[in-house]
């Protein structure tokens, strides 16, 4: 009887101890998908990794802050293939499948313009972060939000102005045939004709060229004051090695994209000093606390510089969503006041949303001076001068 | 617009690229021409190489050029893996070309995701790159970066002496006939299994050691290797298909296209001129620039 009474008490505890995690917490399921494989999946990294670091910074300070409830971050993520249709499929199935709490941003704006139409369909708010195009004003505000400034129709007359400003007076340009690059070309055409500034040579390139000898040598010949390469990543490196093979000395150097990027200046080191890209983030803005522990926190987790634009806008699209979350939970109506009227203290300074763009940060420029790329434009968060 | 194309600096630029298309070529050529082998995971193999050189570099901080030994017997592994796994059985079996070369087709498919996917698994698809050989040296109005010199000469040396393998050696002749004519070789005693798996090996190594060659240069990523599959493909075509001299006379005039054409027309018009002019080419001389190397 003894030995019955014993084992009764031994089960129960037992059963007690296994039925103690069901009294913790469930996690916050997050979904996203991502350009893993495909023709982005080069860009992708930087996103994803900035992800991955808010999740495991969050996790490691107990949790995300829920109405006042610690809860763990789980993340619930596909492989989109690059494929903006197949992304917008996924996010549907982690809406009504995974039946996940939030969703995070893809990586690109056909991306985001394709899951807008999913977070309008199911009102479940999205704060976007890649994506830069006049497009995303067509999009139908209240689900989500852009918070970048680097959008075509501002980029122009900034850059123009800057140019300006620097006493250029005439350009070179050489654009991808990619869409952002002609979405830019087509704005700042226009924007160099108002600051009269001189167009000597305008030439596309595709986006499998393999040398660009033939284009820098026209560019030499024609001796405009300032480059403008409209770049992406891989043609920025092209441009970049074959520039400075062939001795491209202007005042002034701008790339639209890539400059940014880890292995442009590991491969390019001292070479690339002076060249400006596209860009409202440094770590070098002491206004904007947050910035240089985010750097900091990126270097040490991954052994490399974060994307000025890309990891900054992921992690920035994350400290959004936790603000909003803490004040207003997981109810998705609540979510998309919070989100569209609130203000946010992101590792980019401050920012708000006036329908669906950011209307604080400005379309900004930065220039790698030494080891350090500084925010060079517009003089209201400049860190350092143009060089 | 004609001191440009007169310029030293455009021949030096259709020299480098034309002699790293041709030993991409070459290294395709090997396979095709020896088994009739469609390897559309090609470009990857590029991509092994660059991402190995660039390891190489990163860990050791010693030049890749004193790698490329190692990297082409890498390459060779691949390519001998590749052969024991998927096509010794069936070469063996003596199949129709035309089906070896659909099955091909297929099972390098299959490969190239694989290989693309388990690389972008181990190492991210974050682009990589690294500086060497980075120093400008000038002649005149000629202007050249260290690593385009070294990626020219070690292509024309490599090129030379598969040349002069496939010429002057007993091996090289076997693998010529293997090319020329299957069951004729295997009619007059050769190995065609040894010579099948001494010419995948090498092709795979060559191909690897482009890979290299590039990785001074380019971007890095598990995805970087698609332009180059299709830049071989069209390499061996317009040389002849198996025709390895063809296919690195074809890779030279790929170069000189593409540096020439950009230059006279316009870069955007790159890839209509390139791919036009192949095509043409197929259209008035569909056996390739020397006629095909092997018959039926």
């Amino acid at each position: 009887m003894i030995r019955r009474q014993l084992f009764g008490i031994a089960l129960g505890s037992a059963l007690a101890t296994l039925a103690m995690p069901v009294w913790a917490e469930d996690p916050v399921k997050i979904g996203y998908t991502m350009a893993r494989t495909g023709l982005f999946a080069e860009a992708a990294p930087s996103q994803e990794n900035a992800y991955a670091l808010w999740q495991e910074q969050v996790n490691a300070a107990g949790g995300l802050d829920v109405n006042g409830v610690k809860r763990m971050i789980e993340f619930v993520s596909y492989d989109d293939e690059s494929d903006p249709a197949k992304s917008a499929q996924l996010y549907e199935r982690l809406i009504t499948s995974d039946k996940v709490d939030l969703l995070l941003a893809p990586w690109g704006t056909p991306h985001h313009l394709n899951v807008a139409g999913v977070a309008e369909r199911y009102g479940f708010p999205i704060v976007g972060n890649t994506a830069a195009s006049v497009a995303i004003r067509e999009v139908q505000p209240g689900n989500i939000w852009f918070p970048t400034s680097a959008i075509p129709d501002k980029i122009g007359p900034e850059l123009a102005a800057m140019l300006a400003e620097a006493g250029v007076g005439s350009v070179s340009i050489i654009a991808n045939v990619l869409p952002f690059s002609q979405e830019n070309l087509a704005f700042l055409t226009v924007a160099l004709k108002a600051a009269n500034i001189e167009i000597k040579m305008s030439e596309n390139y595709p986006p499998d060229i393999s040398d660009m000898t033939p284009l820098i040598t026209q560019m030499k010949s024609a001796g405009a004051d300032a480059v403008l390469a409209l770049t992406y990543p891989a043609d920025a490196f092209l441009y970049m090695g074959q520039a400075r093979e062939l001795g491209l000395k202007t005042d002034l150097q701008f790339m639209l994209i890539g400059p940014t990027i880890d292995a442009f200046n590991k491969a390019f080191g001292p070479a690339a000093d002076g060249v400006v890209t596209l860009a409202h983030w440094s770590p070098a803005q002491s206004d904007w606390p947050r910035a240089k522990p985010f750097f900091d926190a990126y270097v040490a987790k991954f052994n490399q510089e974060p994307d000025y634009l890309d990891s900054a806008l992921a992690y920035m699209s994350a400290e959004i969503l936790t603000q909003a979350v803490a004040k207003a939970g997981l109810n998705k109506d609540a979510l998309r006041q919070a989100i569209a009227s609130g203000s946010f203290d992101t590792i980019n300074g401050e920012v708000r949303f006036d329908g669906v763009q950011n209307s604080v940060t400005p379309t900004a420029f930065v220039q790698r001076q030494g080891d350090v790329t500084e925010l060079v434009w517009p003089k209201s968060i400049a860190t350092a001068p143009l060089k | 617009m004609l001191d440009i194309i007169l310029s030293p600096q455009l021949f030096f630029a259709a020299a480098v690229l034309g002699s790293l298309y041709a030993l991409i070529g070459l290294g395709l050529n090997l396979v095709y021409g020896t088994m009739r082998l469609l390897n559309i995971a090609h470009g990857d193999i590029v991509m092994l190489g660059a991402f190995s050189a660039f390891w190489w570099f990163t860990l050791t901080g010693f030049s890749p050029l004193l790698a490329l030994p190692v990297i082409a017997a890498l390459g060779a592994m691949i390519g001998l893996c590749l052969y024991i796994l998927l096509f010794r059985r069936q070469l063996a079996q003596g199949l129709d070309p035309v089906v070896i070369e659909a099955r091909s087709l297929l099972l390098f498919f299959g490969v190239s995701v694989v290989i693309q996917n388990v690389t972008a698994l181990l190492f991210t698809a974050t682009p990589r790159a690294y500086r060497h050989l980075d120093e400008v040296f000038r002649i005149g109005d000629l202007a050249m970066t260290g690593s385009r010199i070294a990626a020219l000469a070690c292509s024309v040396v490599l090129l030379i002496a598969m040349l002069v393998f496939l010429k002057k050696t007993l091996f090289g002749i076997e693998v010529r006939a293997l090319i020329q004519h299957r069951e004729a070789a295997r009619i007059v005693g050769i190995n065609v299994e040894k010579v099948q798996i001494v010419a995948i090996s090498m092709g795979f190594g060559v191909t690897a050691v482009a890979g290299a060659l590039l990785s001074m240069t380019e971007l890095i990523t598990p995805f970087m290797g698609f332009r180059f599959t299709i830049a071989s493909f069209v390499v061996i075509i317009l040389g002849g298909l198996g025709n390895i001299k063809g296919g690195i006379m074809a890779g030279f005039l790929l170069g000189l296209l593409e540096i020439y054409a950009v230059t006279i027309f316009s870069a955007e018009a790159r890839s209509i001129l390139i791919y036009g002019c192949f095509v043409l080419a197929i259209v008035l001389r569909p056996q390739g620039l020397l006629g095909i190397g092997k018959k039926a």
